[in-house]
């Protein structure tokens, strides 16, 4: 049953124009032209959600095919959320306004562990199952993907099947599929597709494996371990290779984006001039789990920019990728981009800055008139701990990106670090605050007066699978406090802000990060107690989450604060990114001794396995041209 | 010259906000490659204007807008690339060229009328009456931004008559409410009026509020169009 929602309940929520829909671009198609639909789910608010590119990326593959219909939905705020339960109205898309419980495929993407509690209320607000193995035939596919796939164990309980790796082809199949089986008359119902799907490359079925535990300690591997991943039938593959796009030139772009009425989070043109990243930064889960590097070409990339422009009516691109200043055409590209829209009042802008003069001579070049603040990222204070995370970064380094950019008029910096860094002592974190003096002494050196505004932002470092850190012993909560307030004296000086994360919210994502199965229990129990939006600090209850963990029978620091043994069977390892567990392993022993890796892209192979495992090659266009 | 427009905020968009609409419109017209007029300076903005803010809830059959060119163009192209450019819950109603020494149409803008559809328990044609032979009725008006402050207006200034009808359980209402340079009223501000005042039993959040027109008034008070309805789409 389809309820409208009324407007006396519009007019009383903050920013109602998050559930109304009808945005420019946006598409709907009707049900006579619909043999499938999938409802995309962002597990957060709309302006966060209508900003992640991935998604803009499969509305727009989805929609061209015929017969799939894909729409969006978002999770409501807390004030609508209130207001649905109170008149029963069910969360449903935005643009036919249909109930998730009646779509074919719910998708959702996994974007950062703190928002596995709103997919849980999503579900329940869509009117759908919560457990996969209680859904019915009139239940949707329970569908996810993103980032946090490469250890999506945690969601084991509430997903019907995974989506590992880049959405482009894969998403395609399996909507064939489904139509396909659709049009038999869905023969042997939803346990027969799964069978079927599972035989798509790149399709997890959590359902189809078996997890056993050690039930005493094993040499070094302690008990409550994981003995084996084994699949429970002959057609789950052992191993859930990712899927890649192998040449970005080929497949299709969003050069129609929505365009919101109410402004997002990101609200411009995204063009997105490569994935991957080799740089190798060993802290890093992106720069692993996305390899290898494949740029576009500066063709390819002005038409999409000069469409993507006359479409939408914005005025700003920004020109995204996990590294921008590494892209081989960069300079060349934003001086043909800004020369193409001189006349269009349009501006282009960087998302991130490398620590190199030639970073800053850029921004420059494409912010010629804001004069806010630049931001680097040395992750770490001292060279010793830069090594070890093999930032590749020098103090020289920064010296220069920042006398670069106060030669150029700017006078605030803010710089990013992380602490609770593997092998960090007292003296590294302090050398944060020197590092921040450092920098307003270059001020005065260039600019001959002082003055200069440093903003230092620091999160906590959690470990992530895939990384030479997946090993790792994350920093206790009274550690992570105790670095923390050491920082807070010492940067106690004139013009600079110290900026540091709730360090609990940490903790429970470290749990969930490199979590296995047996969480599902605690998320959900944490759920049914109120969690939602724990990424929002005012939302987040580290009490809340506390019991749950442990009334699921779960220790927290087992899976968090614990160094893990170098034999340890991990949650994901039947999930695959490409990245071999021996380079891994290598580059975190490496981190010990601070040996530097180098970067594959114009250098020696460093031997991950990305390239061979997934038939890819690195796509460079300055070194193709050559 | 200028392009004056009158459009529409549809029920799909009505919570859209002021600021929210005019971007939008603002994209539109980059969409559509008008040839519209920039400021000068580092943050160019684009030249145009709407009549009259619009309440957040509210829908419209006659938003005005007026935009700069830079040069010359042929109606009929424009509209055509701008009816493309639209998002749904926007349309062009009518358009208009005038000259660029027509004065603005913010400052030429004195009245606007609504028509209000509200869920009511009973007929308040008696009520409603009342309020049409006050000689004076008063309102606390909020300060923007005055932190709960407000100041008393003399309704009756800006609205002298609310015509209603009742059916249904609905309460359908029908006034004129003049805009001042130095200010003006909102649609849901009558109609809290009449609940507090005059008894009607309503809930404000229910109504259905649309504006249906706004234009000049000459000197003599009557109502004088601010877009030539020849050009009607």
């Amino acid at each position: 049953m389809r309820k409208k929602i009324s407007l006396d309940i519009l007019s009383t929520v903050e920013k109602p124009a998050r559930y109304t829909g009808m945005e420019f671009g946006s598409i709907i198609k009707t049900q006579e032209e619909t043999e499938v639909a999938i409802a995309l789910a962002f597990p957060d608010i709309y302006e966060v959600g209508m900003s992640y590119l991935g998604f803009k990326i499969l509305y727009h593959i989805l929609n061209l095919q015929a017969g799939v219909a894909a729409e969006r939905t978002y999770a409501p705020w807390v004030d609508m959320e209130a207001k649905m339960r109170e008149h029963a109205l069910p969360l449903t898309s935005l643009e036919t306004m249909k109930p998730l419980q009646e779509f074919d495929f719910v998708g959702f993407t996994l974007q950062y562990e703190l928002s596995y509690s709103n997919i849980l209320n999503m579900l329940d607000l869509g009117g759908i199952t919560m457990l996969a193995a209680e859904r019915g035939e009139e239940d949707p596919f329970i569908i996810a993907g993103g980032p946090c796939v490469f250890n999506p164990e945690p969601l084991a309980d509430f997903i019907d099947f995974f989506i590992v790796g880049e959405g482009e082809e894969v998403m395609v199949e399996v909507m064939n599929l489904y139509k396909e089986w659709k049009k038999a008359g869905k023969p042997d119902g939803r346990s027969e597709f799964l069978r079927q799907v599972v035989k798509i490359s790149g399709i997890y079925v959590p359902s189809f494996y078996e997890v056993e535990y050690l039930s005493a300690a094993n040499k070094d591997v302690p008990m409550g371990c994981i003995k084996e991943v084994k699949p429970l039938n002959e057609i789950a593959p052992a191993i859930v290779q990712k899927r890649i796009v192998k040449d970005l030139n080929t497949i299709d772009f969003p050069t129609k984006p929505i365009v919101p009425y109410g402004e997002i989070v990101h609200d411009r043109i995204m063009l997105e001039i490569f994935r991957g990243c080799s740089r190798g930064c060993r802290f890093c889960h992106a720069g692993m789990v996305y390899r290898p590097v494949r740029e576009r070409k500066p063709e390819v990339l002005k038409e999409l920019a000069r469409q993507s422009i006359d479409n939408t009516g914005y005025n700003e691109i920004s020109l995204v990728s996990l590294s921008t200043a590494d892209y081989s055409c960069l300079e060349p590209l934003i001086h043909d981009l800004i020369g193409e829209f001189k006349d269009d009042k349009v501006s282009v802008s960087l998302p991130s800055l490398r620590i190199d003069s030639f970073s800053v001579g850029l921004a420059k070049e494409v912010q010629a008139v804001r004069k806010s603040g630049l931001t680097f990222a040395p992750e770490a204070g001292s060279q010793r701990m830069r090594d070890v995370i093999n930032k590749g970064v020098t103090e020289e380094d920064l010296m220069s990106a920042v006398g670069a950019a106060f030669a150029n008029g700017w006078s605030h910096v803010k710089l990013y670090f992380m602490i609770g860094l593997p092998g960090e002592t007292d003296e590294d974190i302090l050398a944060i605050a020197n590092l921040a003096k450092a920098v307003q002494g270059k001020y005065k050196e260039v600019t001959g007066k002082g003055g200069a505004k440093v903003t230092v932002s620091v999160s906590s470092f959690v470990p992530k699978p895939y990384t030479p850190f997946q090993w790792v012993g994350q920093n206790s909560l009274a550690e992570i406090n105790r670095k923390q307030m050491l920082l807070k004296d010492a940067l106690k000086i004139k013009n600079v802000t110290y900026q540091y994360h709730d360090s609990v919210t940490s903790v429970i994502e470290g749990v969930f990060a490199r979590g296995d199965r047996r969480l599902g229990k605690a998320l959900y129990l944490a759920w049914q107690r109120g969690a939602k939006f724990d990424g929002w600090s005012e939302h987040f209850s580290y009490e809340n989450w506390l019991k749950a963990i442990s009334d699921a029978g779960l220790d927290k620091d087992f899976y968090a604060t614990r160094e893990r043994a170098q034999g340890e069977v991990f949650p994901w390892e039947h999930i695959q990114p490409g990245i071999s567990r021996a380079f891994l392993w290598n580059e975190y022993q490496k981190s010990k001794s601070g040996e530097l890796t180098g970067d594959c892209r114009n250098g020696d192979c460093v031997g991950c396995g990305a390239c061979p495992t997934l038939e890819a090659k690195i796509i460079d266009w300055k070194s193709n041209a050559l | 010259m200028k392009l004056r427009m009158q459009i529409t905020k549809e029920n799909g968009i009505r919570f859209v906000s002021h600021l929210e609409y005019m971007r939008t419109i603002e994209r539109a017209m980059r969409r559509a490659k008008l040839p519209i007029a920039y400021s000068k300076g580092f943050n160019p903005h684009m030249k145009f204007s709407l009549a009259s803010a619009l309440g957040v809830g509210i829908t419209s059959q006659a938003e005005l807008l007026e935009i700069e060119l830079v040069k010359d163009i042929e109606l009929k192209a424009v509209l055509q690339n701008l009816a493309e450019a639209l998002p749904l819950g926007i349309h062009v109603k009518a358009a208009d060229v005038v000259d660029s020494k027509t004065p603005k149409l913010m400052a030429s803008v004195a009245g606007a009328d609504y028509y209000v559809q509200v869920p009511c328990t009973k007929d308040c044609l008696e009520q409603l009456h009342s309020f049409n032979t006050a000689a004076s009725v008063l309102f606390q008006k909020p300060i923007p931004k005055g932190r709960g402050k407000t100041k008393e207006i003399e309704v009756k200034k800006f609205i002298t008559q609310v015509t209603g009808n009742f059916i249904n359980n609905n309460l359908e209402l029908k006034f004129s409410c003049k805009i001042t340079p130095t200010g003006s009223m909102k649609a849901t501000e009558l109609l809290k009026i009449l609940r507090d005042q005059f008894a009607v039993p309503i809930v404000v959040e229910q109504a259905d509020i649309e504006r249906t027109d706004l234009y000049a008034v000459n000197a003599k008070g009557a109502k004088k169009a601010l877009i030539g309805k020849s050009n009607f789409i």
